[in-house]
């Protein structure tokens, strides 16, 4: 069972690994180039998927705070930062691969058009959410703050959505896609997904293992709390 | 005025001993239910980070009765005390007062029953005493506070610092006019967490006799504290905690400060 | 009910008393608020400044660090002896306490920002003449938003040990899109008045109403007595 599990986990990383390779040649090798912006355009097949999987880990960041709050179980908070690496990480990359674009396109390294704006706004509220959490002492408590954080700023997407578009967007980018291009795009989600939700598993792990180390020594089993559940209790009134 | 320790079977049980040194016995619901008990906890704990600050507690303090709370520092004395103010709720177990199961939450006709001392005032400096008094009053829901008011600073004589605020007063003061707070809504269950803490001679003997007279007007009084003997003066039961456990119970005239300071130090 | 208002009242009314009697909320905030302004209105030079409605962005960075500092005292009260847990160990609905804290916020955030507008139109000449409506109501729309997201943190902030900067840290990039909206809605205003839709105010509106509820829900559970 345990050999299964080593196979399985390497086969995962060497299957996403070859896609990866295999997508970076079909950018180069088959997929055509785009005639105004030139090989830099490229990078849009890594921009997209990365942004969307950014939405995904954030959202797993979402689901997993809002589960603690419900729940009170350290899992959920170490999802919960799992979620928010993973998507500091990938957004990250959407900001990277949006400033090379925004060079190739128009010469500079930023402009705040919504949409670099927008990435920029939600790689500084997920950052500040690992930024803080050294500082809160206590493992439940950081837990519950960042569990409150984590869900007020998903709440805060679509808002810091809709006010950046009010923003002046001097540079409209609308590239049309031919067909090969779609299908390279199509292929980019896959390896990019892959990494995405292998990362977060490996966080997860990551933290569940030190969540377990840092007990003291004099721990008890972990039992589930039934205070606030009068009716499990009974014979007390 | 010392009240005479009733006969419910409860304290039978605690007389006779039943409830001995380290015993995970809880008093059986049906032989204590001839009296509805100010607090009666059954298997409390309370975890943090997976550690156990509070095990398996299980206590049952009937209405009236004056009882000490002593143990090592960090034996949990505290946390057991804001646990039964439901100022920070226990993890496991159960928890009634005044006969009514205590939730995550509790309600707000519970907490008006209950007065807590803290370690800190619960007072705003910038307050006079007498602000300070009629604020807590009117959020209670006191009818004429002010004169509730000043009647407590009466009681524990503070009326000449009425209109001073906190800031002014020495540790002793604070502690009164902390008490007088705590009294304002005229509670049932009076918790004290180490009240005599930094307190001269004077203001000790004053506070004792204080806690002495509320006890005698029906008040049921726990209170933490680090003096033994004092401890085993002024209550009616003395519980040990150590390690987040209850190690001894008993009531005060059955045990000396010798055996007590056994359990304390073990 | 009515129990509940009486509470708010007098919760609300013990905050602004011992403001007025120890004074270490607002004139510290205040003169924050006025060096803030010095330093730009000197940073950017004699006659760099924006004129006009869209220079009232740089208001915005005084209102915002005057606040957090706001927020972070208001909250110290209650840490200061403990009279937090007494206000929890009383019959008082943890809304209300939101409540209470909240206005009280507002209140002297209101009055920072009378005072910093004030200062702005002299130091920086601003020219509101036309706008000032507008300039109002949106700038109140946001300063609610702001106080009811940092009024929200700081009750979390204030039990941990370190303080400093860690609540402008977290309420700054949540408050961006009232930021956003707010400065957006006073460039068009100055710069192409037709333009200004319903848009940016229903940002500013939404923002308000989600905030609000969800701050007055998830209050309790960060309030540590």
């Amino acid at each position: 069972m345990q050999r299964l599990t080593t196979i399985l986990k390497y086969g995962y990383w060497v299957i996403a690994a070859l896609l990866f390779a295999g997508g970076v040649v079909l950018v180069f090798a088959w997929t055509p180039t785009e005639a105004t912006m030139g090989p830099v355009q490229k990078i849009f097949y890594l921009h997209l998927p990365a942004a969307i999987n950014t939405f995904l880990a954030l959202m797993v960041c979402f689901i997993a705070s809002v589960g603690y709050l419900w729940k009170r179980q350290q899992q959920f908070d170490d999802l919960a930062l799992a979620g928010a690496k993973v998507g500091v990480l990938l957004c990250s990359i959407v900001l990277l691969t949006g400033m090379l674009w925004s060079r190739s396109a128009w010469g500079t390294w930023w402009t705040w058009s919504p949409r670099l704006t927008f990435s920029l706004v939600l790689w500084l509220l997920y950052t500040v959410y690992l930024v803080i959490r050294p500082s809160i002492e206590g493992q439940q408590r950081r837990a519950m703050i960042s569990a409150v954080y984590g869900i007020v700023a998903f709440v805060d997407v679509p808002l810091v959505y809709l006010s950046v578009k009010l923003m002046p967007d001097i540079h409209p980018t609308s590239i049309a896609l031919a067909p090969a291009m779609q299908w390279t795009l199509g292929y980019w989600f896959l390896p990019i997904t892959m990494i995405n939700i292998g990362l977060l598993a490996v966080a997860y792990r990551l933290h569940r293992r030190e969540a377990l180390l840092a007990r003291p020594r004099t721990a008890i089993a972990v039992r589930r709390s039934t205070f606030h559940r009068p009716a499990a209790t009974g014979g007390a009134a | 005025m010392r009240r005479t320790v009733d006969d419910s079977p409860a304290t039978l049980a605690i007389r006779e001993g039943t409830v001995t040194a380290g015993s995970q016995q809880a008093i059986a619901p049906e032989s204590a239910a001839s009296k509805t008990s100010a607090v009666r906890a059954l298997s409390l704990g309370k975890h943090i980070d997976d550690r156990a600050i509070l095990d398996e507690i299980d206590l049952d303090v009937p209405m009236g009765r004056f009882v000490a709370l002593v143990g090592p520092n960090g034996a949990g004395k505290s946390t057991l005390l804001h646990a039964i103010a439901t100022l920070s709720p226990a993890t496991h177990g159960s928890l009634a007062l005044f006969g009514q199961t205590v939730h995550r939450w509790a309600g707000a006709a519970l907490r008006a029953r209950i007065g807590m001392i803290g370690h800190q005032s619960m007072l705003y400096r910038d307050l006079t005493a007498l602000e300070n008094l009629t604020l807590f009053g009117r959020l209670y829901g006191v009818d004429a506070p002010g004169e509730r008011a000043a009647e407590l600073l009466e009681k524990v004589r503070l009326s000449d610092r009425a209109h001073d605020p906190p800031k002014a007063f020495s540790r002793g003061m604070v502690q009164r006019l902390s008490i007088a707070r705590a009294l304002m809504h005229n509670p049932d269950l009076l918790l004290a967490d180490e009240p005599f803490a930094g307190l001269d001679v004077p203001s000790t003997r004053n506070v004792e006799a204080l806690l002495a007279q509320l006890h005698g007007e029906g008040k049921t009084i726990i209170l933490t504290n680090h003096e033994i003997a004092q401890s085993l003066r002024l209550s009616e039961q003395v519980v040990v905690l150590r390690g987040g456990r209850v190690v001894l119970d008993r009531p005060a005239s059955q045990v000396d400060v010798d055996a007590v300071t056994r359990e304390v130090m073990a | 009910m009515s129990r509940a208002w009486r509470q708010l009242l007098l919760l609300i009314g013990k905050d602004l008393r011992i403001e007025a009697r120890s004074r270490q909320t607002m004139g510290l905030v205040t003169v924050l608020g006025v060096l803030i302004l010095v330093v730009l209105g000197l940073g950017l030079g004699p006659g760099k400044v924006p004129s006009g409605p869209s220079g009232t962005v740089l208001l915005w960075v005084a209102y915002l660090f005057g606040g957090v500092l706001c927020f972070e005292k208001t909250m110290a009260v209650e840490r200061q002896d403990g009279t937090l847990a007494g206000l929890m160990l009383a019959p008082v609905d943890r809304g209300v306490l939101f409540a209470a804290k909240l206005i009280t916020n507002l209140l002297l955030i209101a009055a920072l920002a009378v005072v910093i507008t004030a200062v702005g139109i002299v130091l920086l000449q601003f020219d509101l003449s036309g706008v000032l409506g507008p300039f109002v109501l949106i700038t109140a729309m946001s300063l609610l938003g702001f106080a009811a997201v940092g009024t929200l943190f700081a009750a979390a902030v204030s039990s941990t040990r370190l303080q400093g900067g860690l609540l402008a840290l977290v309420i700054f990039p949540i408050c961006l899109p009232l930021i956003i909206a707010s400065t957006q809605l006073m460039v068009r205003l100055a710069e192409r008045p037709d333009e200004v839709g319903a848009g940016g105010y229903l940002i500013l509106v939404a923002f308000d109403a989600i905030y609000l509820v969800m701050s007055w829900l998830v209050f309790e559970l960060l309030l540590e007595p």
